[in-house]
């Protein structure tokens, strides 16, 4: 059977270009979550969200989203130093949602009256497509195996592990880029608030006085490897993807199965492929939005798998908001990091565990602890469900 | 406002917004039920009660305030439109 | 590769400008070089989505249930069950995009509506399918120019093969409409001849469709995906055919097996012509079967009703080479 490996880590997150900066504020549990600069808030209850800071480097004819996915996937590439015909045979596999819609609503912003300071030109509409950015990795950095842009709202940079692992325990490669990237938008920042689902404070993940969601952006690759294949060239191994699984609730269009139904039977399908059982888990990042109904039901899904107590359960989104298309890969990364540094990350913000969540949530301070097997929760709007298990290295 | 006019407004919304048949909307009594899940309801879900309250509150100026449970206003057009008579702003 | 339950397709359906129906009908109108009608898809979706789907879906939503509903039939199987859902698609659900951001552009805050916002994902088609029809193994969306519908039943037919989803509906859906042609005129993407529509296969185990009485149309014999160099948007110069020589060896299939070739010909020149040259190198003396993009518009659509062709000529070739560099081969086999 062939098994699946973490050989390299890239990552842009709203604590700045690189893996180090990354995890150095998620270990710290610094809040990332400021007042909003890129797009307009007049009128808008929730005007916080965890952008990435600074300038994000890369050519101003790029889309925002593109230039993220590009730092990180370079970032990422060149951890795993592979050799360039092993990166041409690479499949790469893309978890995007947003795509150049930041620019392309600077375009119809600007065609409809509107003044923005941001640059649009027509040919950034080139770029909106969420397939962009999986074509723009490929052709800068020659990465030539199968390619797919996967979009499942929520879930998408998730997905793009679990399918990138089923490309290497199929046969097809030995070796995958894989995760996502997203860039915020006037969409996604106009649509949530219209939903009532963004906190106008920094979210508080599993807390008592939540009060919803923050938004964020950011991409995250990670470089997936045949083990053997990842031996013999004495790769470094920063944990296995034990196993991954994909439900669907097929309940409603943006609430979750009130049951946690999908979430749990993700979380179970995960375990058995890894042939795991769940009291070998000693740690679970979730997808811990901190809206109201994701926290109560996924709180009732990890009962359900785990029991009550015991596994340790954080929320990354507390300090790195919601990365959407990001998300998965932004917290398949710390959860990958944390096994191997024994550092479990803290929910950010956490004072007060709601009652419903029968769990140790690691308020504000990381736990050193090692950790054999961990899991990561990702579940998008519409009910896709991923769950990704991975096990510590060596 | 008067009631007839509420009314009027809130079918309207139903039409425009919620994308309801007009000629279904021209059927519906005041005391038929908004929410899904009872017979012969109009079959609200969720999304579509946020929807409504948004709607309401662009055309009426009403704030909502969501630590209030606004549940039992949505319940049919006759609570809808008490609740609308009771706190929109006057003329 | 032989231990490998073997992949059935054992329905289509499609709902189109030029056939709407289930295998027989899209038969009947790739073989009698049927036209577009203008009005097939509207007539389509009234009689096959009820008042209350038509209210909250979206009309590309509409298109993917109905298609999706029509594979169903097709196959004889009945809504729910271990179904998984993969839907590929170029432009995803951009008229409610677009009409999402007017609504705050022309009234602010108060003009957004919730009820669009979810449809401002790309995942909004495959979701509103899983949950008309419970669809509840995995359900994807993949987002390619050109070949999203071969890339999706690609990916359907890897899953089935390995026993990751019991069953999937597969397919491609793509709507036009003017304004946005008009942003699409504005990008110079206007290079082929577009066409809407939406078009799935339903693939499962060969095992368990002869097992349950199923009408076998094909068989998904061998699949291979990779890239060949090219800058985004742009086409390339490599010819290497490697993706349709793995795509045969895992179908235990040689070249000169092939009956016909598929191809994405679709009035594209440039690429049209790349192909052309890649398949000169990869499948050479290999007749080609109807230009089916030439026939239905280009749409995402076109993939599985490609596969579905290819079954009724097999041993076929699916053949998919899109701007940007993403390769796709799919080695189609008989029916029973």
């Amino acid at each position: 059977m062939r098994r699946v490996v973490v050989t390299g880590l890239g990552a842009v997150s709203p604590f700045g270009a690189g893996v180090k900066a990354y995890w150095t504020g998620v270990a710290a549990g610094t809040c990332a979550i400021r007042p909003i600069s890129l797009v307009e808030t007049a009128g808008f209850r929730s005007q916080v969200a965890a952008e990435v800071p600074e300038g994000v480097a890369g050519s101003s004819r790029r889309s925002r989203a593109d230039r993220l996915a590009l730092l990180a996937a370079r970032e990422a590439l060149d951890d795993a130093g592979l050799t360039a015909a092993e990166r041409a045979d690479a499949a790469l596999i893309v978890g995007a949602v947003g795509g150049g819609m930041l620019e392309a609503e600077a375009w119809h912003w600007r065609r409809r009256g509107r003044a923005v300071t941001a640059r649009a030109s027509a040919g950034a509409l080139r770029s909106i497509l969420p397939s962009s950015h999986a074509d723009t990795l490929a052709s800068r950095l020659h990465v030539l195996g199968p390619r797919e842009t996967l979009v499942t709202a929520c879930s998408s940079g998730a997905a793009s592990l679990a399918v990138a692992a089923d490309l290497i325990a199929d046969g097809l490669v030995d070796v995958a880029l894989a995760g996502g990237a997203d860039a915020i938008t006037r969409i996604c920042y106009m649509g949530f608030n219209a939903l009532k689902l963004l906190d106008p404070a920094p979210c508080r993940p599993f807390d008592r006085e939540r009060k919803g969601m923050s938004i964020g952006e950011g991409a995250a690759f990670l470089v997936l490897e045949e083990a053997a294949h990842a031996r013999a060239r004495g790769a470094r191994e920063y944990a296995a993807l034990a196993g991954a699984a994909m439900t669907t609730d097929a309940f409603h269009v943006t609430a979750p199965h009130p049951d946690g139904d999908g979430m749990a039977r993700a979380m179970r399908t995960a375990l058995a492929r890894g042939g795991v059982a769940p009291a070998a888990v000693g740690y679970v990042n979730a997808h811990g939005t901190a809206t109201l109904q994701n926290d109560r039901i996924e709180a009732a899904a990890l009962r359900r798998v785990f029991g009550e107590g015991r596994v340790l359960v954080s929320s990354t989104k507390s300090m790195i908001g919601h990365t959407m298309a990001a998300a998965g890969s932004l917290e398949a990364l710390a959860t990958v990091l944390a096994l191997a540094h024994g550092v479990v990350p803290p929910t950010a913000q956490h004072e007060h565990t709601d009652p419903d969540v029968p769990f140790d949530c690691v308020p504000r301070v990381a736990r050193a602890v090692s950790v054999d097997h961990a899991i990561s929760n990702s579940f998008g709007f519409g009910g896709q469900n991923v769950t990704l298990l991975f096990r510590r290295a060596g | 406002m008067e009631p007839k006019e509420v009314l009027d407004e809130l079918k309207g919304i139903l039409v425009s917004r919620l994308k309801f048949d007009p000629r279904r909307v021209a059927d519906l009594t005041m005391e038929t039920p908004l929410p899904k899940g009872v017979d012969g309801a109009v079959g609200l879900d969720s999304l579509d009660f946020i929807e409504l309250s948004i709607a309401v509150e662009e055309r009426f100026a009403i704030p909502m305030d969501e630590s209030e449970d606004l549940v039992p206003h949505f319940a049919s057009l006759e609570s809808l439109s008490r609740f609308i008579a009771e706190r929109a702003p006057s003329a | 590769m032989t231990s490998r339950p073997r992949v059935a397709i054992t329905g289509l359906g499609a709902v189109t400008g030029v056939v709407s129906g289930g295998a027989d009908a899209v038969a009947r109108a790739i073989s009698g070089g049927a036209t577009a009608d203008g009005e097939r898809i509207d007539r389509t979706l009234a009689e096959l989505i009820g008042p209350a789907d038509a209210r909250r879906l979206s009309r590309v939503c509409q298109l993917t249930l109905a298609a999706a509903r029509l594979a169903l039939a097709d196959a004889g199987l009945a809504d729910g069950g271990g179904l998984g859902v993969i839907v590929g698609t170029e432009l995803g659900d951009l008229r409610s995009t677009i009409a999402f951001a007017d609504g705050y552009l022309s009234r602010g805050p108060g003009g957004l509506s919730p009820l669009l916002f979810p449809n401002t994902v790309m995942n909004t088609m495959a979701a509103a399918t899983a949950i008309a029809v419970t669809a509840r193994e995995a359900s994807l969306t993949i987002d390619a120019p050109t070949v999203a519908g071969e890339l999706a039943v690609a990916r359907a037919a890897a899953s089935v093969a390995a026993g990751r989803m019991p069953a999937a509906l597969a397919g491609g859906v793509d709507e036009i409409d003017p304004l946005v042609a008009a942003v699409l005129d504005e990008v110079g993407g206007r290079f082929v001849a577009r066409g809407e529509g939406a078009a799935f296969l339903v693939l499962e185990p060969l095992e368990a469709a002869e097992a349950r009485g199923a009408r076998v149309l094909g068989e998904i014999r061998g699949v291979a995906s990779g890239a060949l160099p090219a800058a985004p948007h742009a086409v390339g110069r490599r010819t290497t055919p490697r993706v349709i020589e793995q795509a045969l060896a895992r179908a235990g299939a040689g070249v000169e097996s092939l009956r016909a070739v598929f191809t994405g010909e679709s009035g594209d020149a440039r690429r049209d012509a790349w192909e052309a040259r890649v398949l000169e190198a990869g499948a050479p003396r290999v007749p080609h079967g109807p230009a089916i993009a030439r026939q239905f518009g280009h749409t995402s659509a076109v993939g599985p009703l490609k596969v579905a062709a290819a079954a009724a000529t097999a041993p076929a070739l699916v053949h998919g080479l899109a701007r940007g560099g993403t390769h796709v081969a799919l080695v189609v086999g008989a029916g029973r």
